[in-house]
């Protein structure tokens, strides 16, 4: 393939990633919603590839693999798991109704898009364009977190901001040095493990894993 | 001792606590490991003859004057910690914990001290992120010992309140990296994260990028530090962990932060040129001060009240480095240690408490004085100490802090700085002579304390009465060579 048409490739793949991360906070199944997050890091890992192949960085090849291995593979199963075992399926309980947040969402990006607008392009280092898609992802990250009210949901939410800053690494940095690449993914999966004892820990002290019911400690 | 070598230490005593031993045994290497990890980072920090700089691991780890304060701190309070802990946590007779329990405890302790001399030793930025972020998972389940209700959402909230902190930091250091990469060639790509690199090359960074960075890590490390308005888990996390646990949270790890966030103040100062770093943390600092005001008049649990001072102080430090010049550093540094020592303190203090009264509420806490002497007095010496009265060294180093204010010509933030620790100390006052003096207002103590616990408390409270009248000529040394290396060309 020639590189304009690889640069093509990801950047209708970059669409795709604001689509499934939208799909997260569209969906009120946890798991399609776990399901649309291996999607965005599918999307994530296909765009590493991308640009490793296009610029022959071949450390952003291991980065590819491992965020496939990881964030494709490993963590969704995690997630199947724990959702399978603590018996939640539908998560519609969120503090503002779908549609509001898809509102809220649309503004976000809009607002990522217009703050960057002014970002110089055309830099030594490619990707300007993705600026906007990451700081979105990160912000989308967040909605999810605020707005939803289970304990599980908080750590997908937390998982999309983590997308969104490593896709703003590989675009504007072709990637962190492999070292720092490594330890990131290995702190994310420490958490995620961790995370997952406590969600259990959870349910078993409150009956269940709405963050609302956690009101012991105040002031 | 290599700085390699002081980390082997704690990682494989965390490791080899994990196998399945008895009780007794399982005591004893915890408290060997703890003491094994103090007596070699004190040889390696006194053993290095004060050499500027010691790289190892390919320059991604550095002892310098400033990590080495640091590392001094980390070991000494750590074991001051493991000793009050094995007396605390590892009792025998009633209600005790149970073995698997106090396995996890005892593996995740070690791991926690090994997390934390990562990060202060780290040169590379990622590396440094990577530790932080460490520190945060590998502390989770210290803050959850007893897995019961309160407890477990504390840790919960810690656990997620500063991994988004973190991860915006994750944002600041893809900037500073961004910020030299697209500078300089590749090919030295390994040390473009390099601290002691950036500095050096500081002049050819964009300095937008690196105000954005430093805005970035100033929200996310400014979490783990505990800057208002980030602050909302420590109280939590700070009044649920068990007392030893408390006070290596509240002495050492907000400690960690701050060295990282003063590491990422010299690179911004000298990238810029310019006094943004520290406006902001004047502005942070003196909001945490004042947030802090009114929980400590009202807040009825004693260990919240210790959380919400450790807030305050921690504000303190980011106002010192905020001054600047060799003065605010200086104190700022020194201020760093006396609060880890004094906090430490208190919050052994209260797990004496919850021996004795069983409660963490004020209210139901008098005369502690009457009953226990021993207690009561370094108790409320401890509570004068951190309230800043002058002949403990906290008020030495608040002084310091303020003299730099003054010679920075910031009047009014030192006026308003005076007004609210006046404040504080008066709010202190009235909560510690509640608690220490009046009728006894508990039973008999649930369970013996023993002369581990004791012994710590003696240390503690002769160390911070010393240090105010004198501070040891290498620790001076110490902080005097990292302040230089700080306050960099400042006038």
């Amino acid at each position: 393939m020639s590189s304009e048409s690889i640069v093509h490739l990801v950047h209708f793949l970059g669409m795709l990633l604001l689509i499934t991360s939208l799909g997260i906070i569209a969906s009120p199944l946890l798991s399609a919603c776990i399901r649309f997050y291996a999607m965005h890091s599918f999307l994530l890992s296909l765009i590493t590839l991308a640009i490793a192949y296009n610029h022959h960085l071949w450390h952003l090849g291991i980065s590819a693999l491992l965020t496939f291995l990881l964030k494709v593979i490993a963590i969704p199963q995690i997630f199947f798991a724990i959702s399978r075992k603590i018996g939640v399926r539908k998560e519609v309980e969120s503090y503002i109704n779908i549609p509001s947040s898809l509102f809220l969402a649309v503004i976000l990006i809009f607002v990522s898009f217009y703050v960057t607008a002014g970002a110089k392009t055309g830099s030594a280092l490619s990707s300007w364009e993705f600026l906007p898609i990451a700081i979105a992802t990160v912000f989308l990250g967040m909605l999810v977190m605020t707005t939803r009210k289970k304990a599980i949901t908080q750590v997908l939410g937390l998982l999309l901001m983590e997308n969104g800053l490593f896709l703003m690494g590989i675009t504007m940095t072709f990637g962190m040095p492999l070292l720092v690449e490594l330890g990131i993914l290995f702190d994310v999966l420490v958490g995620i493990i961790m995370m997952g004892i406590f969600i259990f820990k959870i349910r078993s002290a409150f009956e269940g894993i709405d963050v609302d019911d956690m009101t012991v400690l105040k002031g | 001792m290599s700085v390699v070598g002081l980390l082997c230490i704690p990682f494989s005593a965390a490791f080899i606590l994990l196998l399945p031993w008895p009780r007794k045994i399982m005591r004893f290497i915890f408290m060997a490991g703890g003491m094994l990890t103090a007596a070699s980072g004190w040889t390696l920090v006194f053993g290095s003859h004060f050499q500027p700089r010691i790289f190892s691991l390919g320059g991604n780890l550095m002892l310098d004057s400033l990590s080495a304060v640091f590392v001094l701190l980390i070991v000494t309070i750590g074991v001051l910690s493991n000793i009050y802990a094995s007396g605390y946590l590892f009792r025998e007779g009633p209600a005790e914990l149970s073995l698997g329990r106090l396995r996890r405890y005892a593996f995740f302790f070690h791991l926690f001290l090994f997390t934390m001399l990562v990060t202060v030793l780290s040169n590379n930025l990622g590396l440094m992120w990577i530790a932080i972020e460490a520190t945060t998972l590998a502390s989770a389940f210290l803050v959850n010992v007893d897995d019961k209700k309160s407890s477990i959402e504390a840790a919960w909230k810690y656990l997620i309140l500063c991994t988004v902190g973190i991860a915006l930091a994750l944002f600041g250091v893809i900037l500073v990296y961004y910020s030299i990469a697209s500078r300089l060639p590749a090919g030295e790509g390994s040390d473009f994260l390099q601290w002691s690199f950036l500095v050096d090359k500081a002049a050819v960074l964009d300095p937008q990028i690196i105000k954005l960075a430093f805005i970035f890590v100033l929200v996310g490390y400014g979490t783990k530090m505990g800057l208002a308005p980030f602050h909302s888990w420590l109280p939590d996390a700070h009044s649920q962990a068990p007392g030893p646990v408390s006070a290596l949270l509240s002495g050492v790890l907000l400690s960690c932060a701050s060295v990282s966030l003063l590491r990422f103040h010299i690179l911004t100062k000298a990238a810029t040129g310019s006094a943004f770093s520290n406006d902001l943390l004047i502005l942070f600092g003196i909001f945490s001060v004042a947030v802090a005001v009114p929980f400590i008049w009202e807040q009825a649990d004693y260990k919240r009240v210790l959380a919400y001072s450790s807030v305050e102080h921690m504000g303190l430090v980011a106002v010192g480095f905020g001054f600047g010049g060799l003065w605010g550093i200086y104190g700022a540094l020194l201020h760093v240690v006396n609060h880890a020592l004094t906090k430490s303190l208190l919050f052994f203090c209260s797990g004496h408490l919850l021996y004795q009264f069983q409660t963490k509420e004020i209210k139901k806490v008098q005369g502690i004085f009457r009953k226990d002497p021993f207690l009561g007095s370094i108790f409320f010496f401890a509570v004068l100490a951190v309230a800043g009265m002058p002949p403990f060294s906290i008020f030495l180093s608040e002084f310091f802090i303020l003299t730099a204010g003054f010679l920075a010509k910031k009047f009014l933030v030192c006026a308003i700085l005076l007004g609210l620790l006046a404040l504080i100390f008066a709010g202190f006052l009235r909560q510690g002579s509640h608690m220490t003096f009046g009728a006894y207002s508990g039973g008999a103590p649930l369970r013996e304390r023993n002369v581990l616990m004791d012994g710590v408390l003696a240390v503690g409270i002769i160390v911070i009465f010393v240090m105010g009248f004198y501070i040891p000529g290498p620790l001076h040394e110490l902080i005097r060579q990292a302040s230089l290396l700080a306050g960099g060309n400042t006038p």
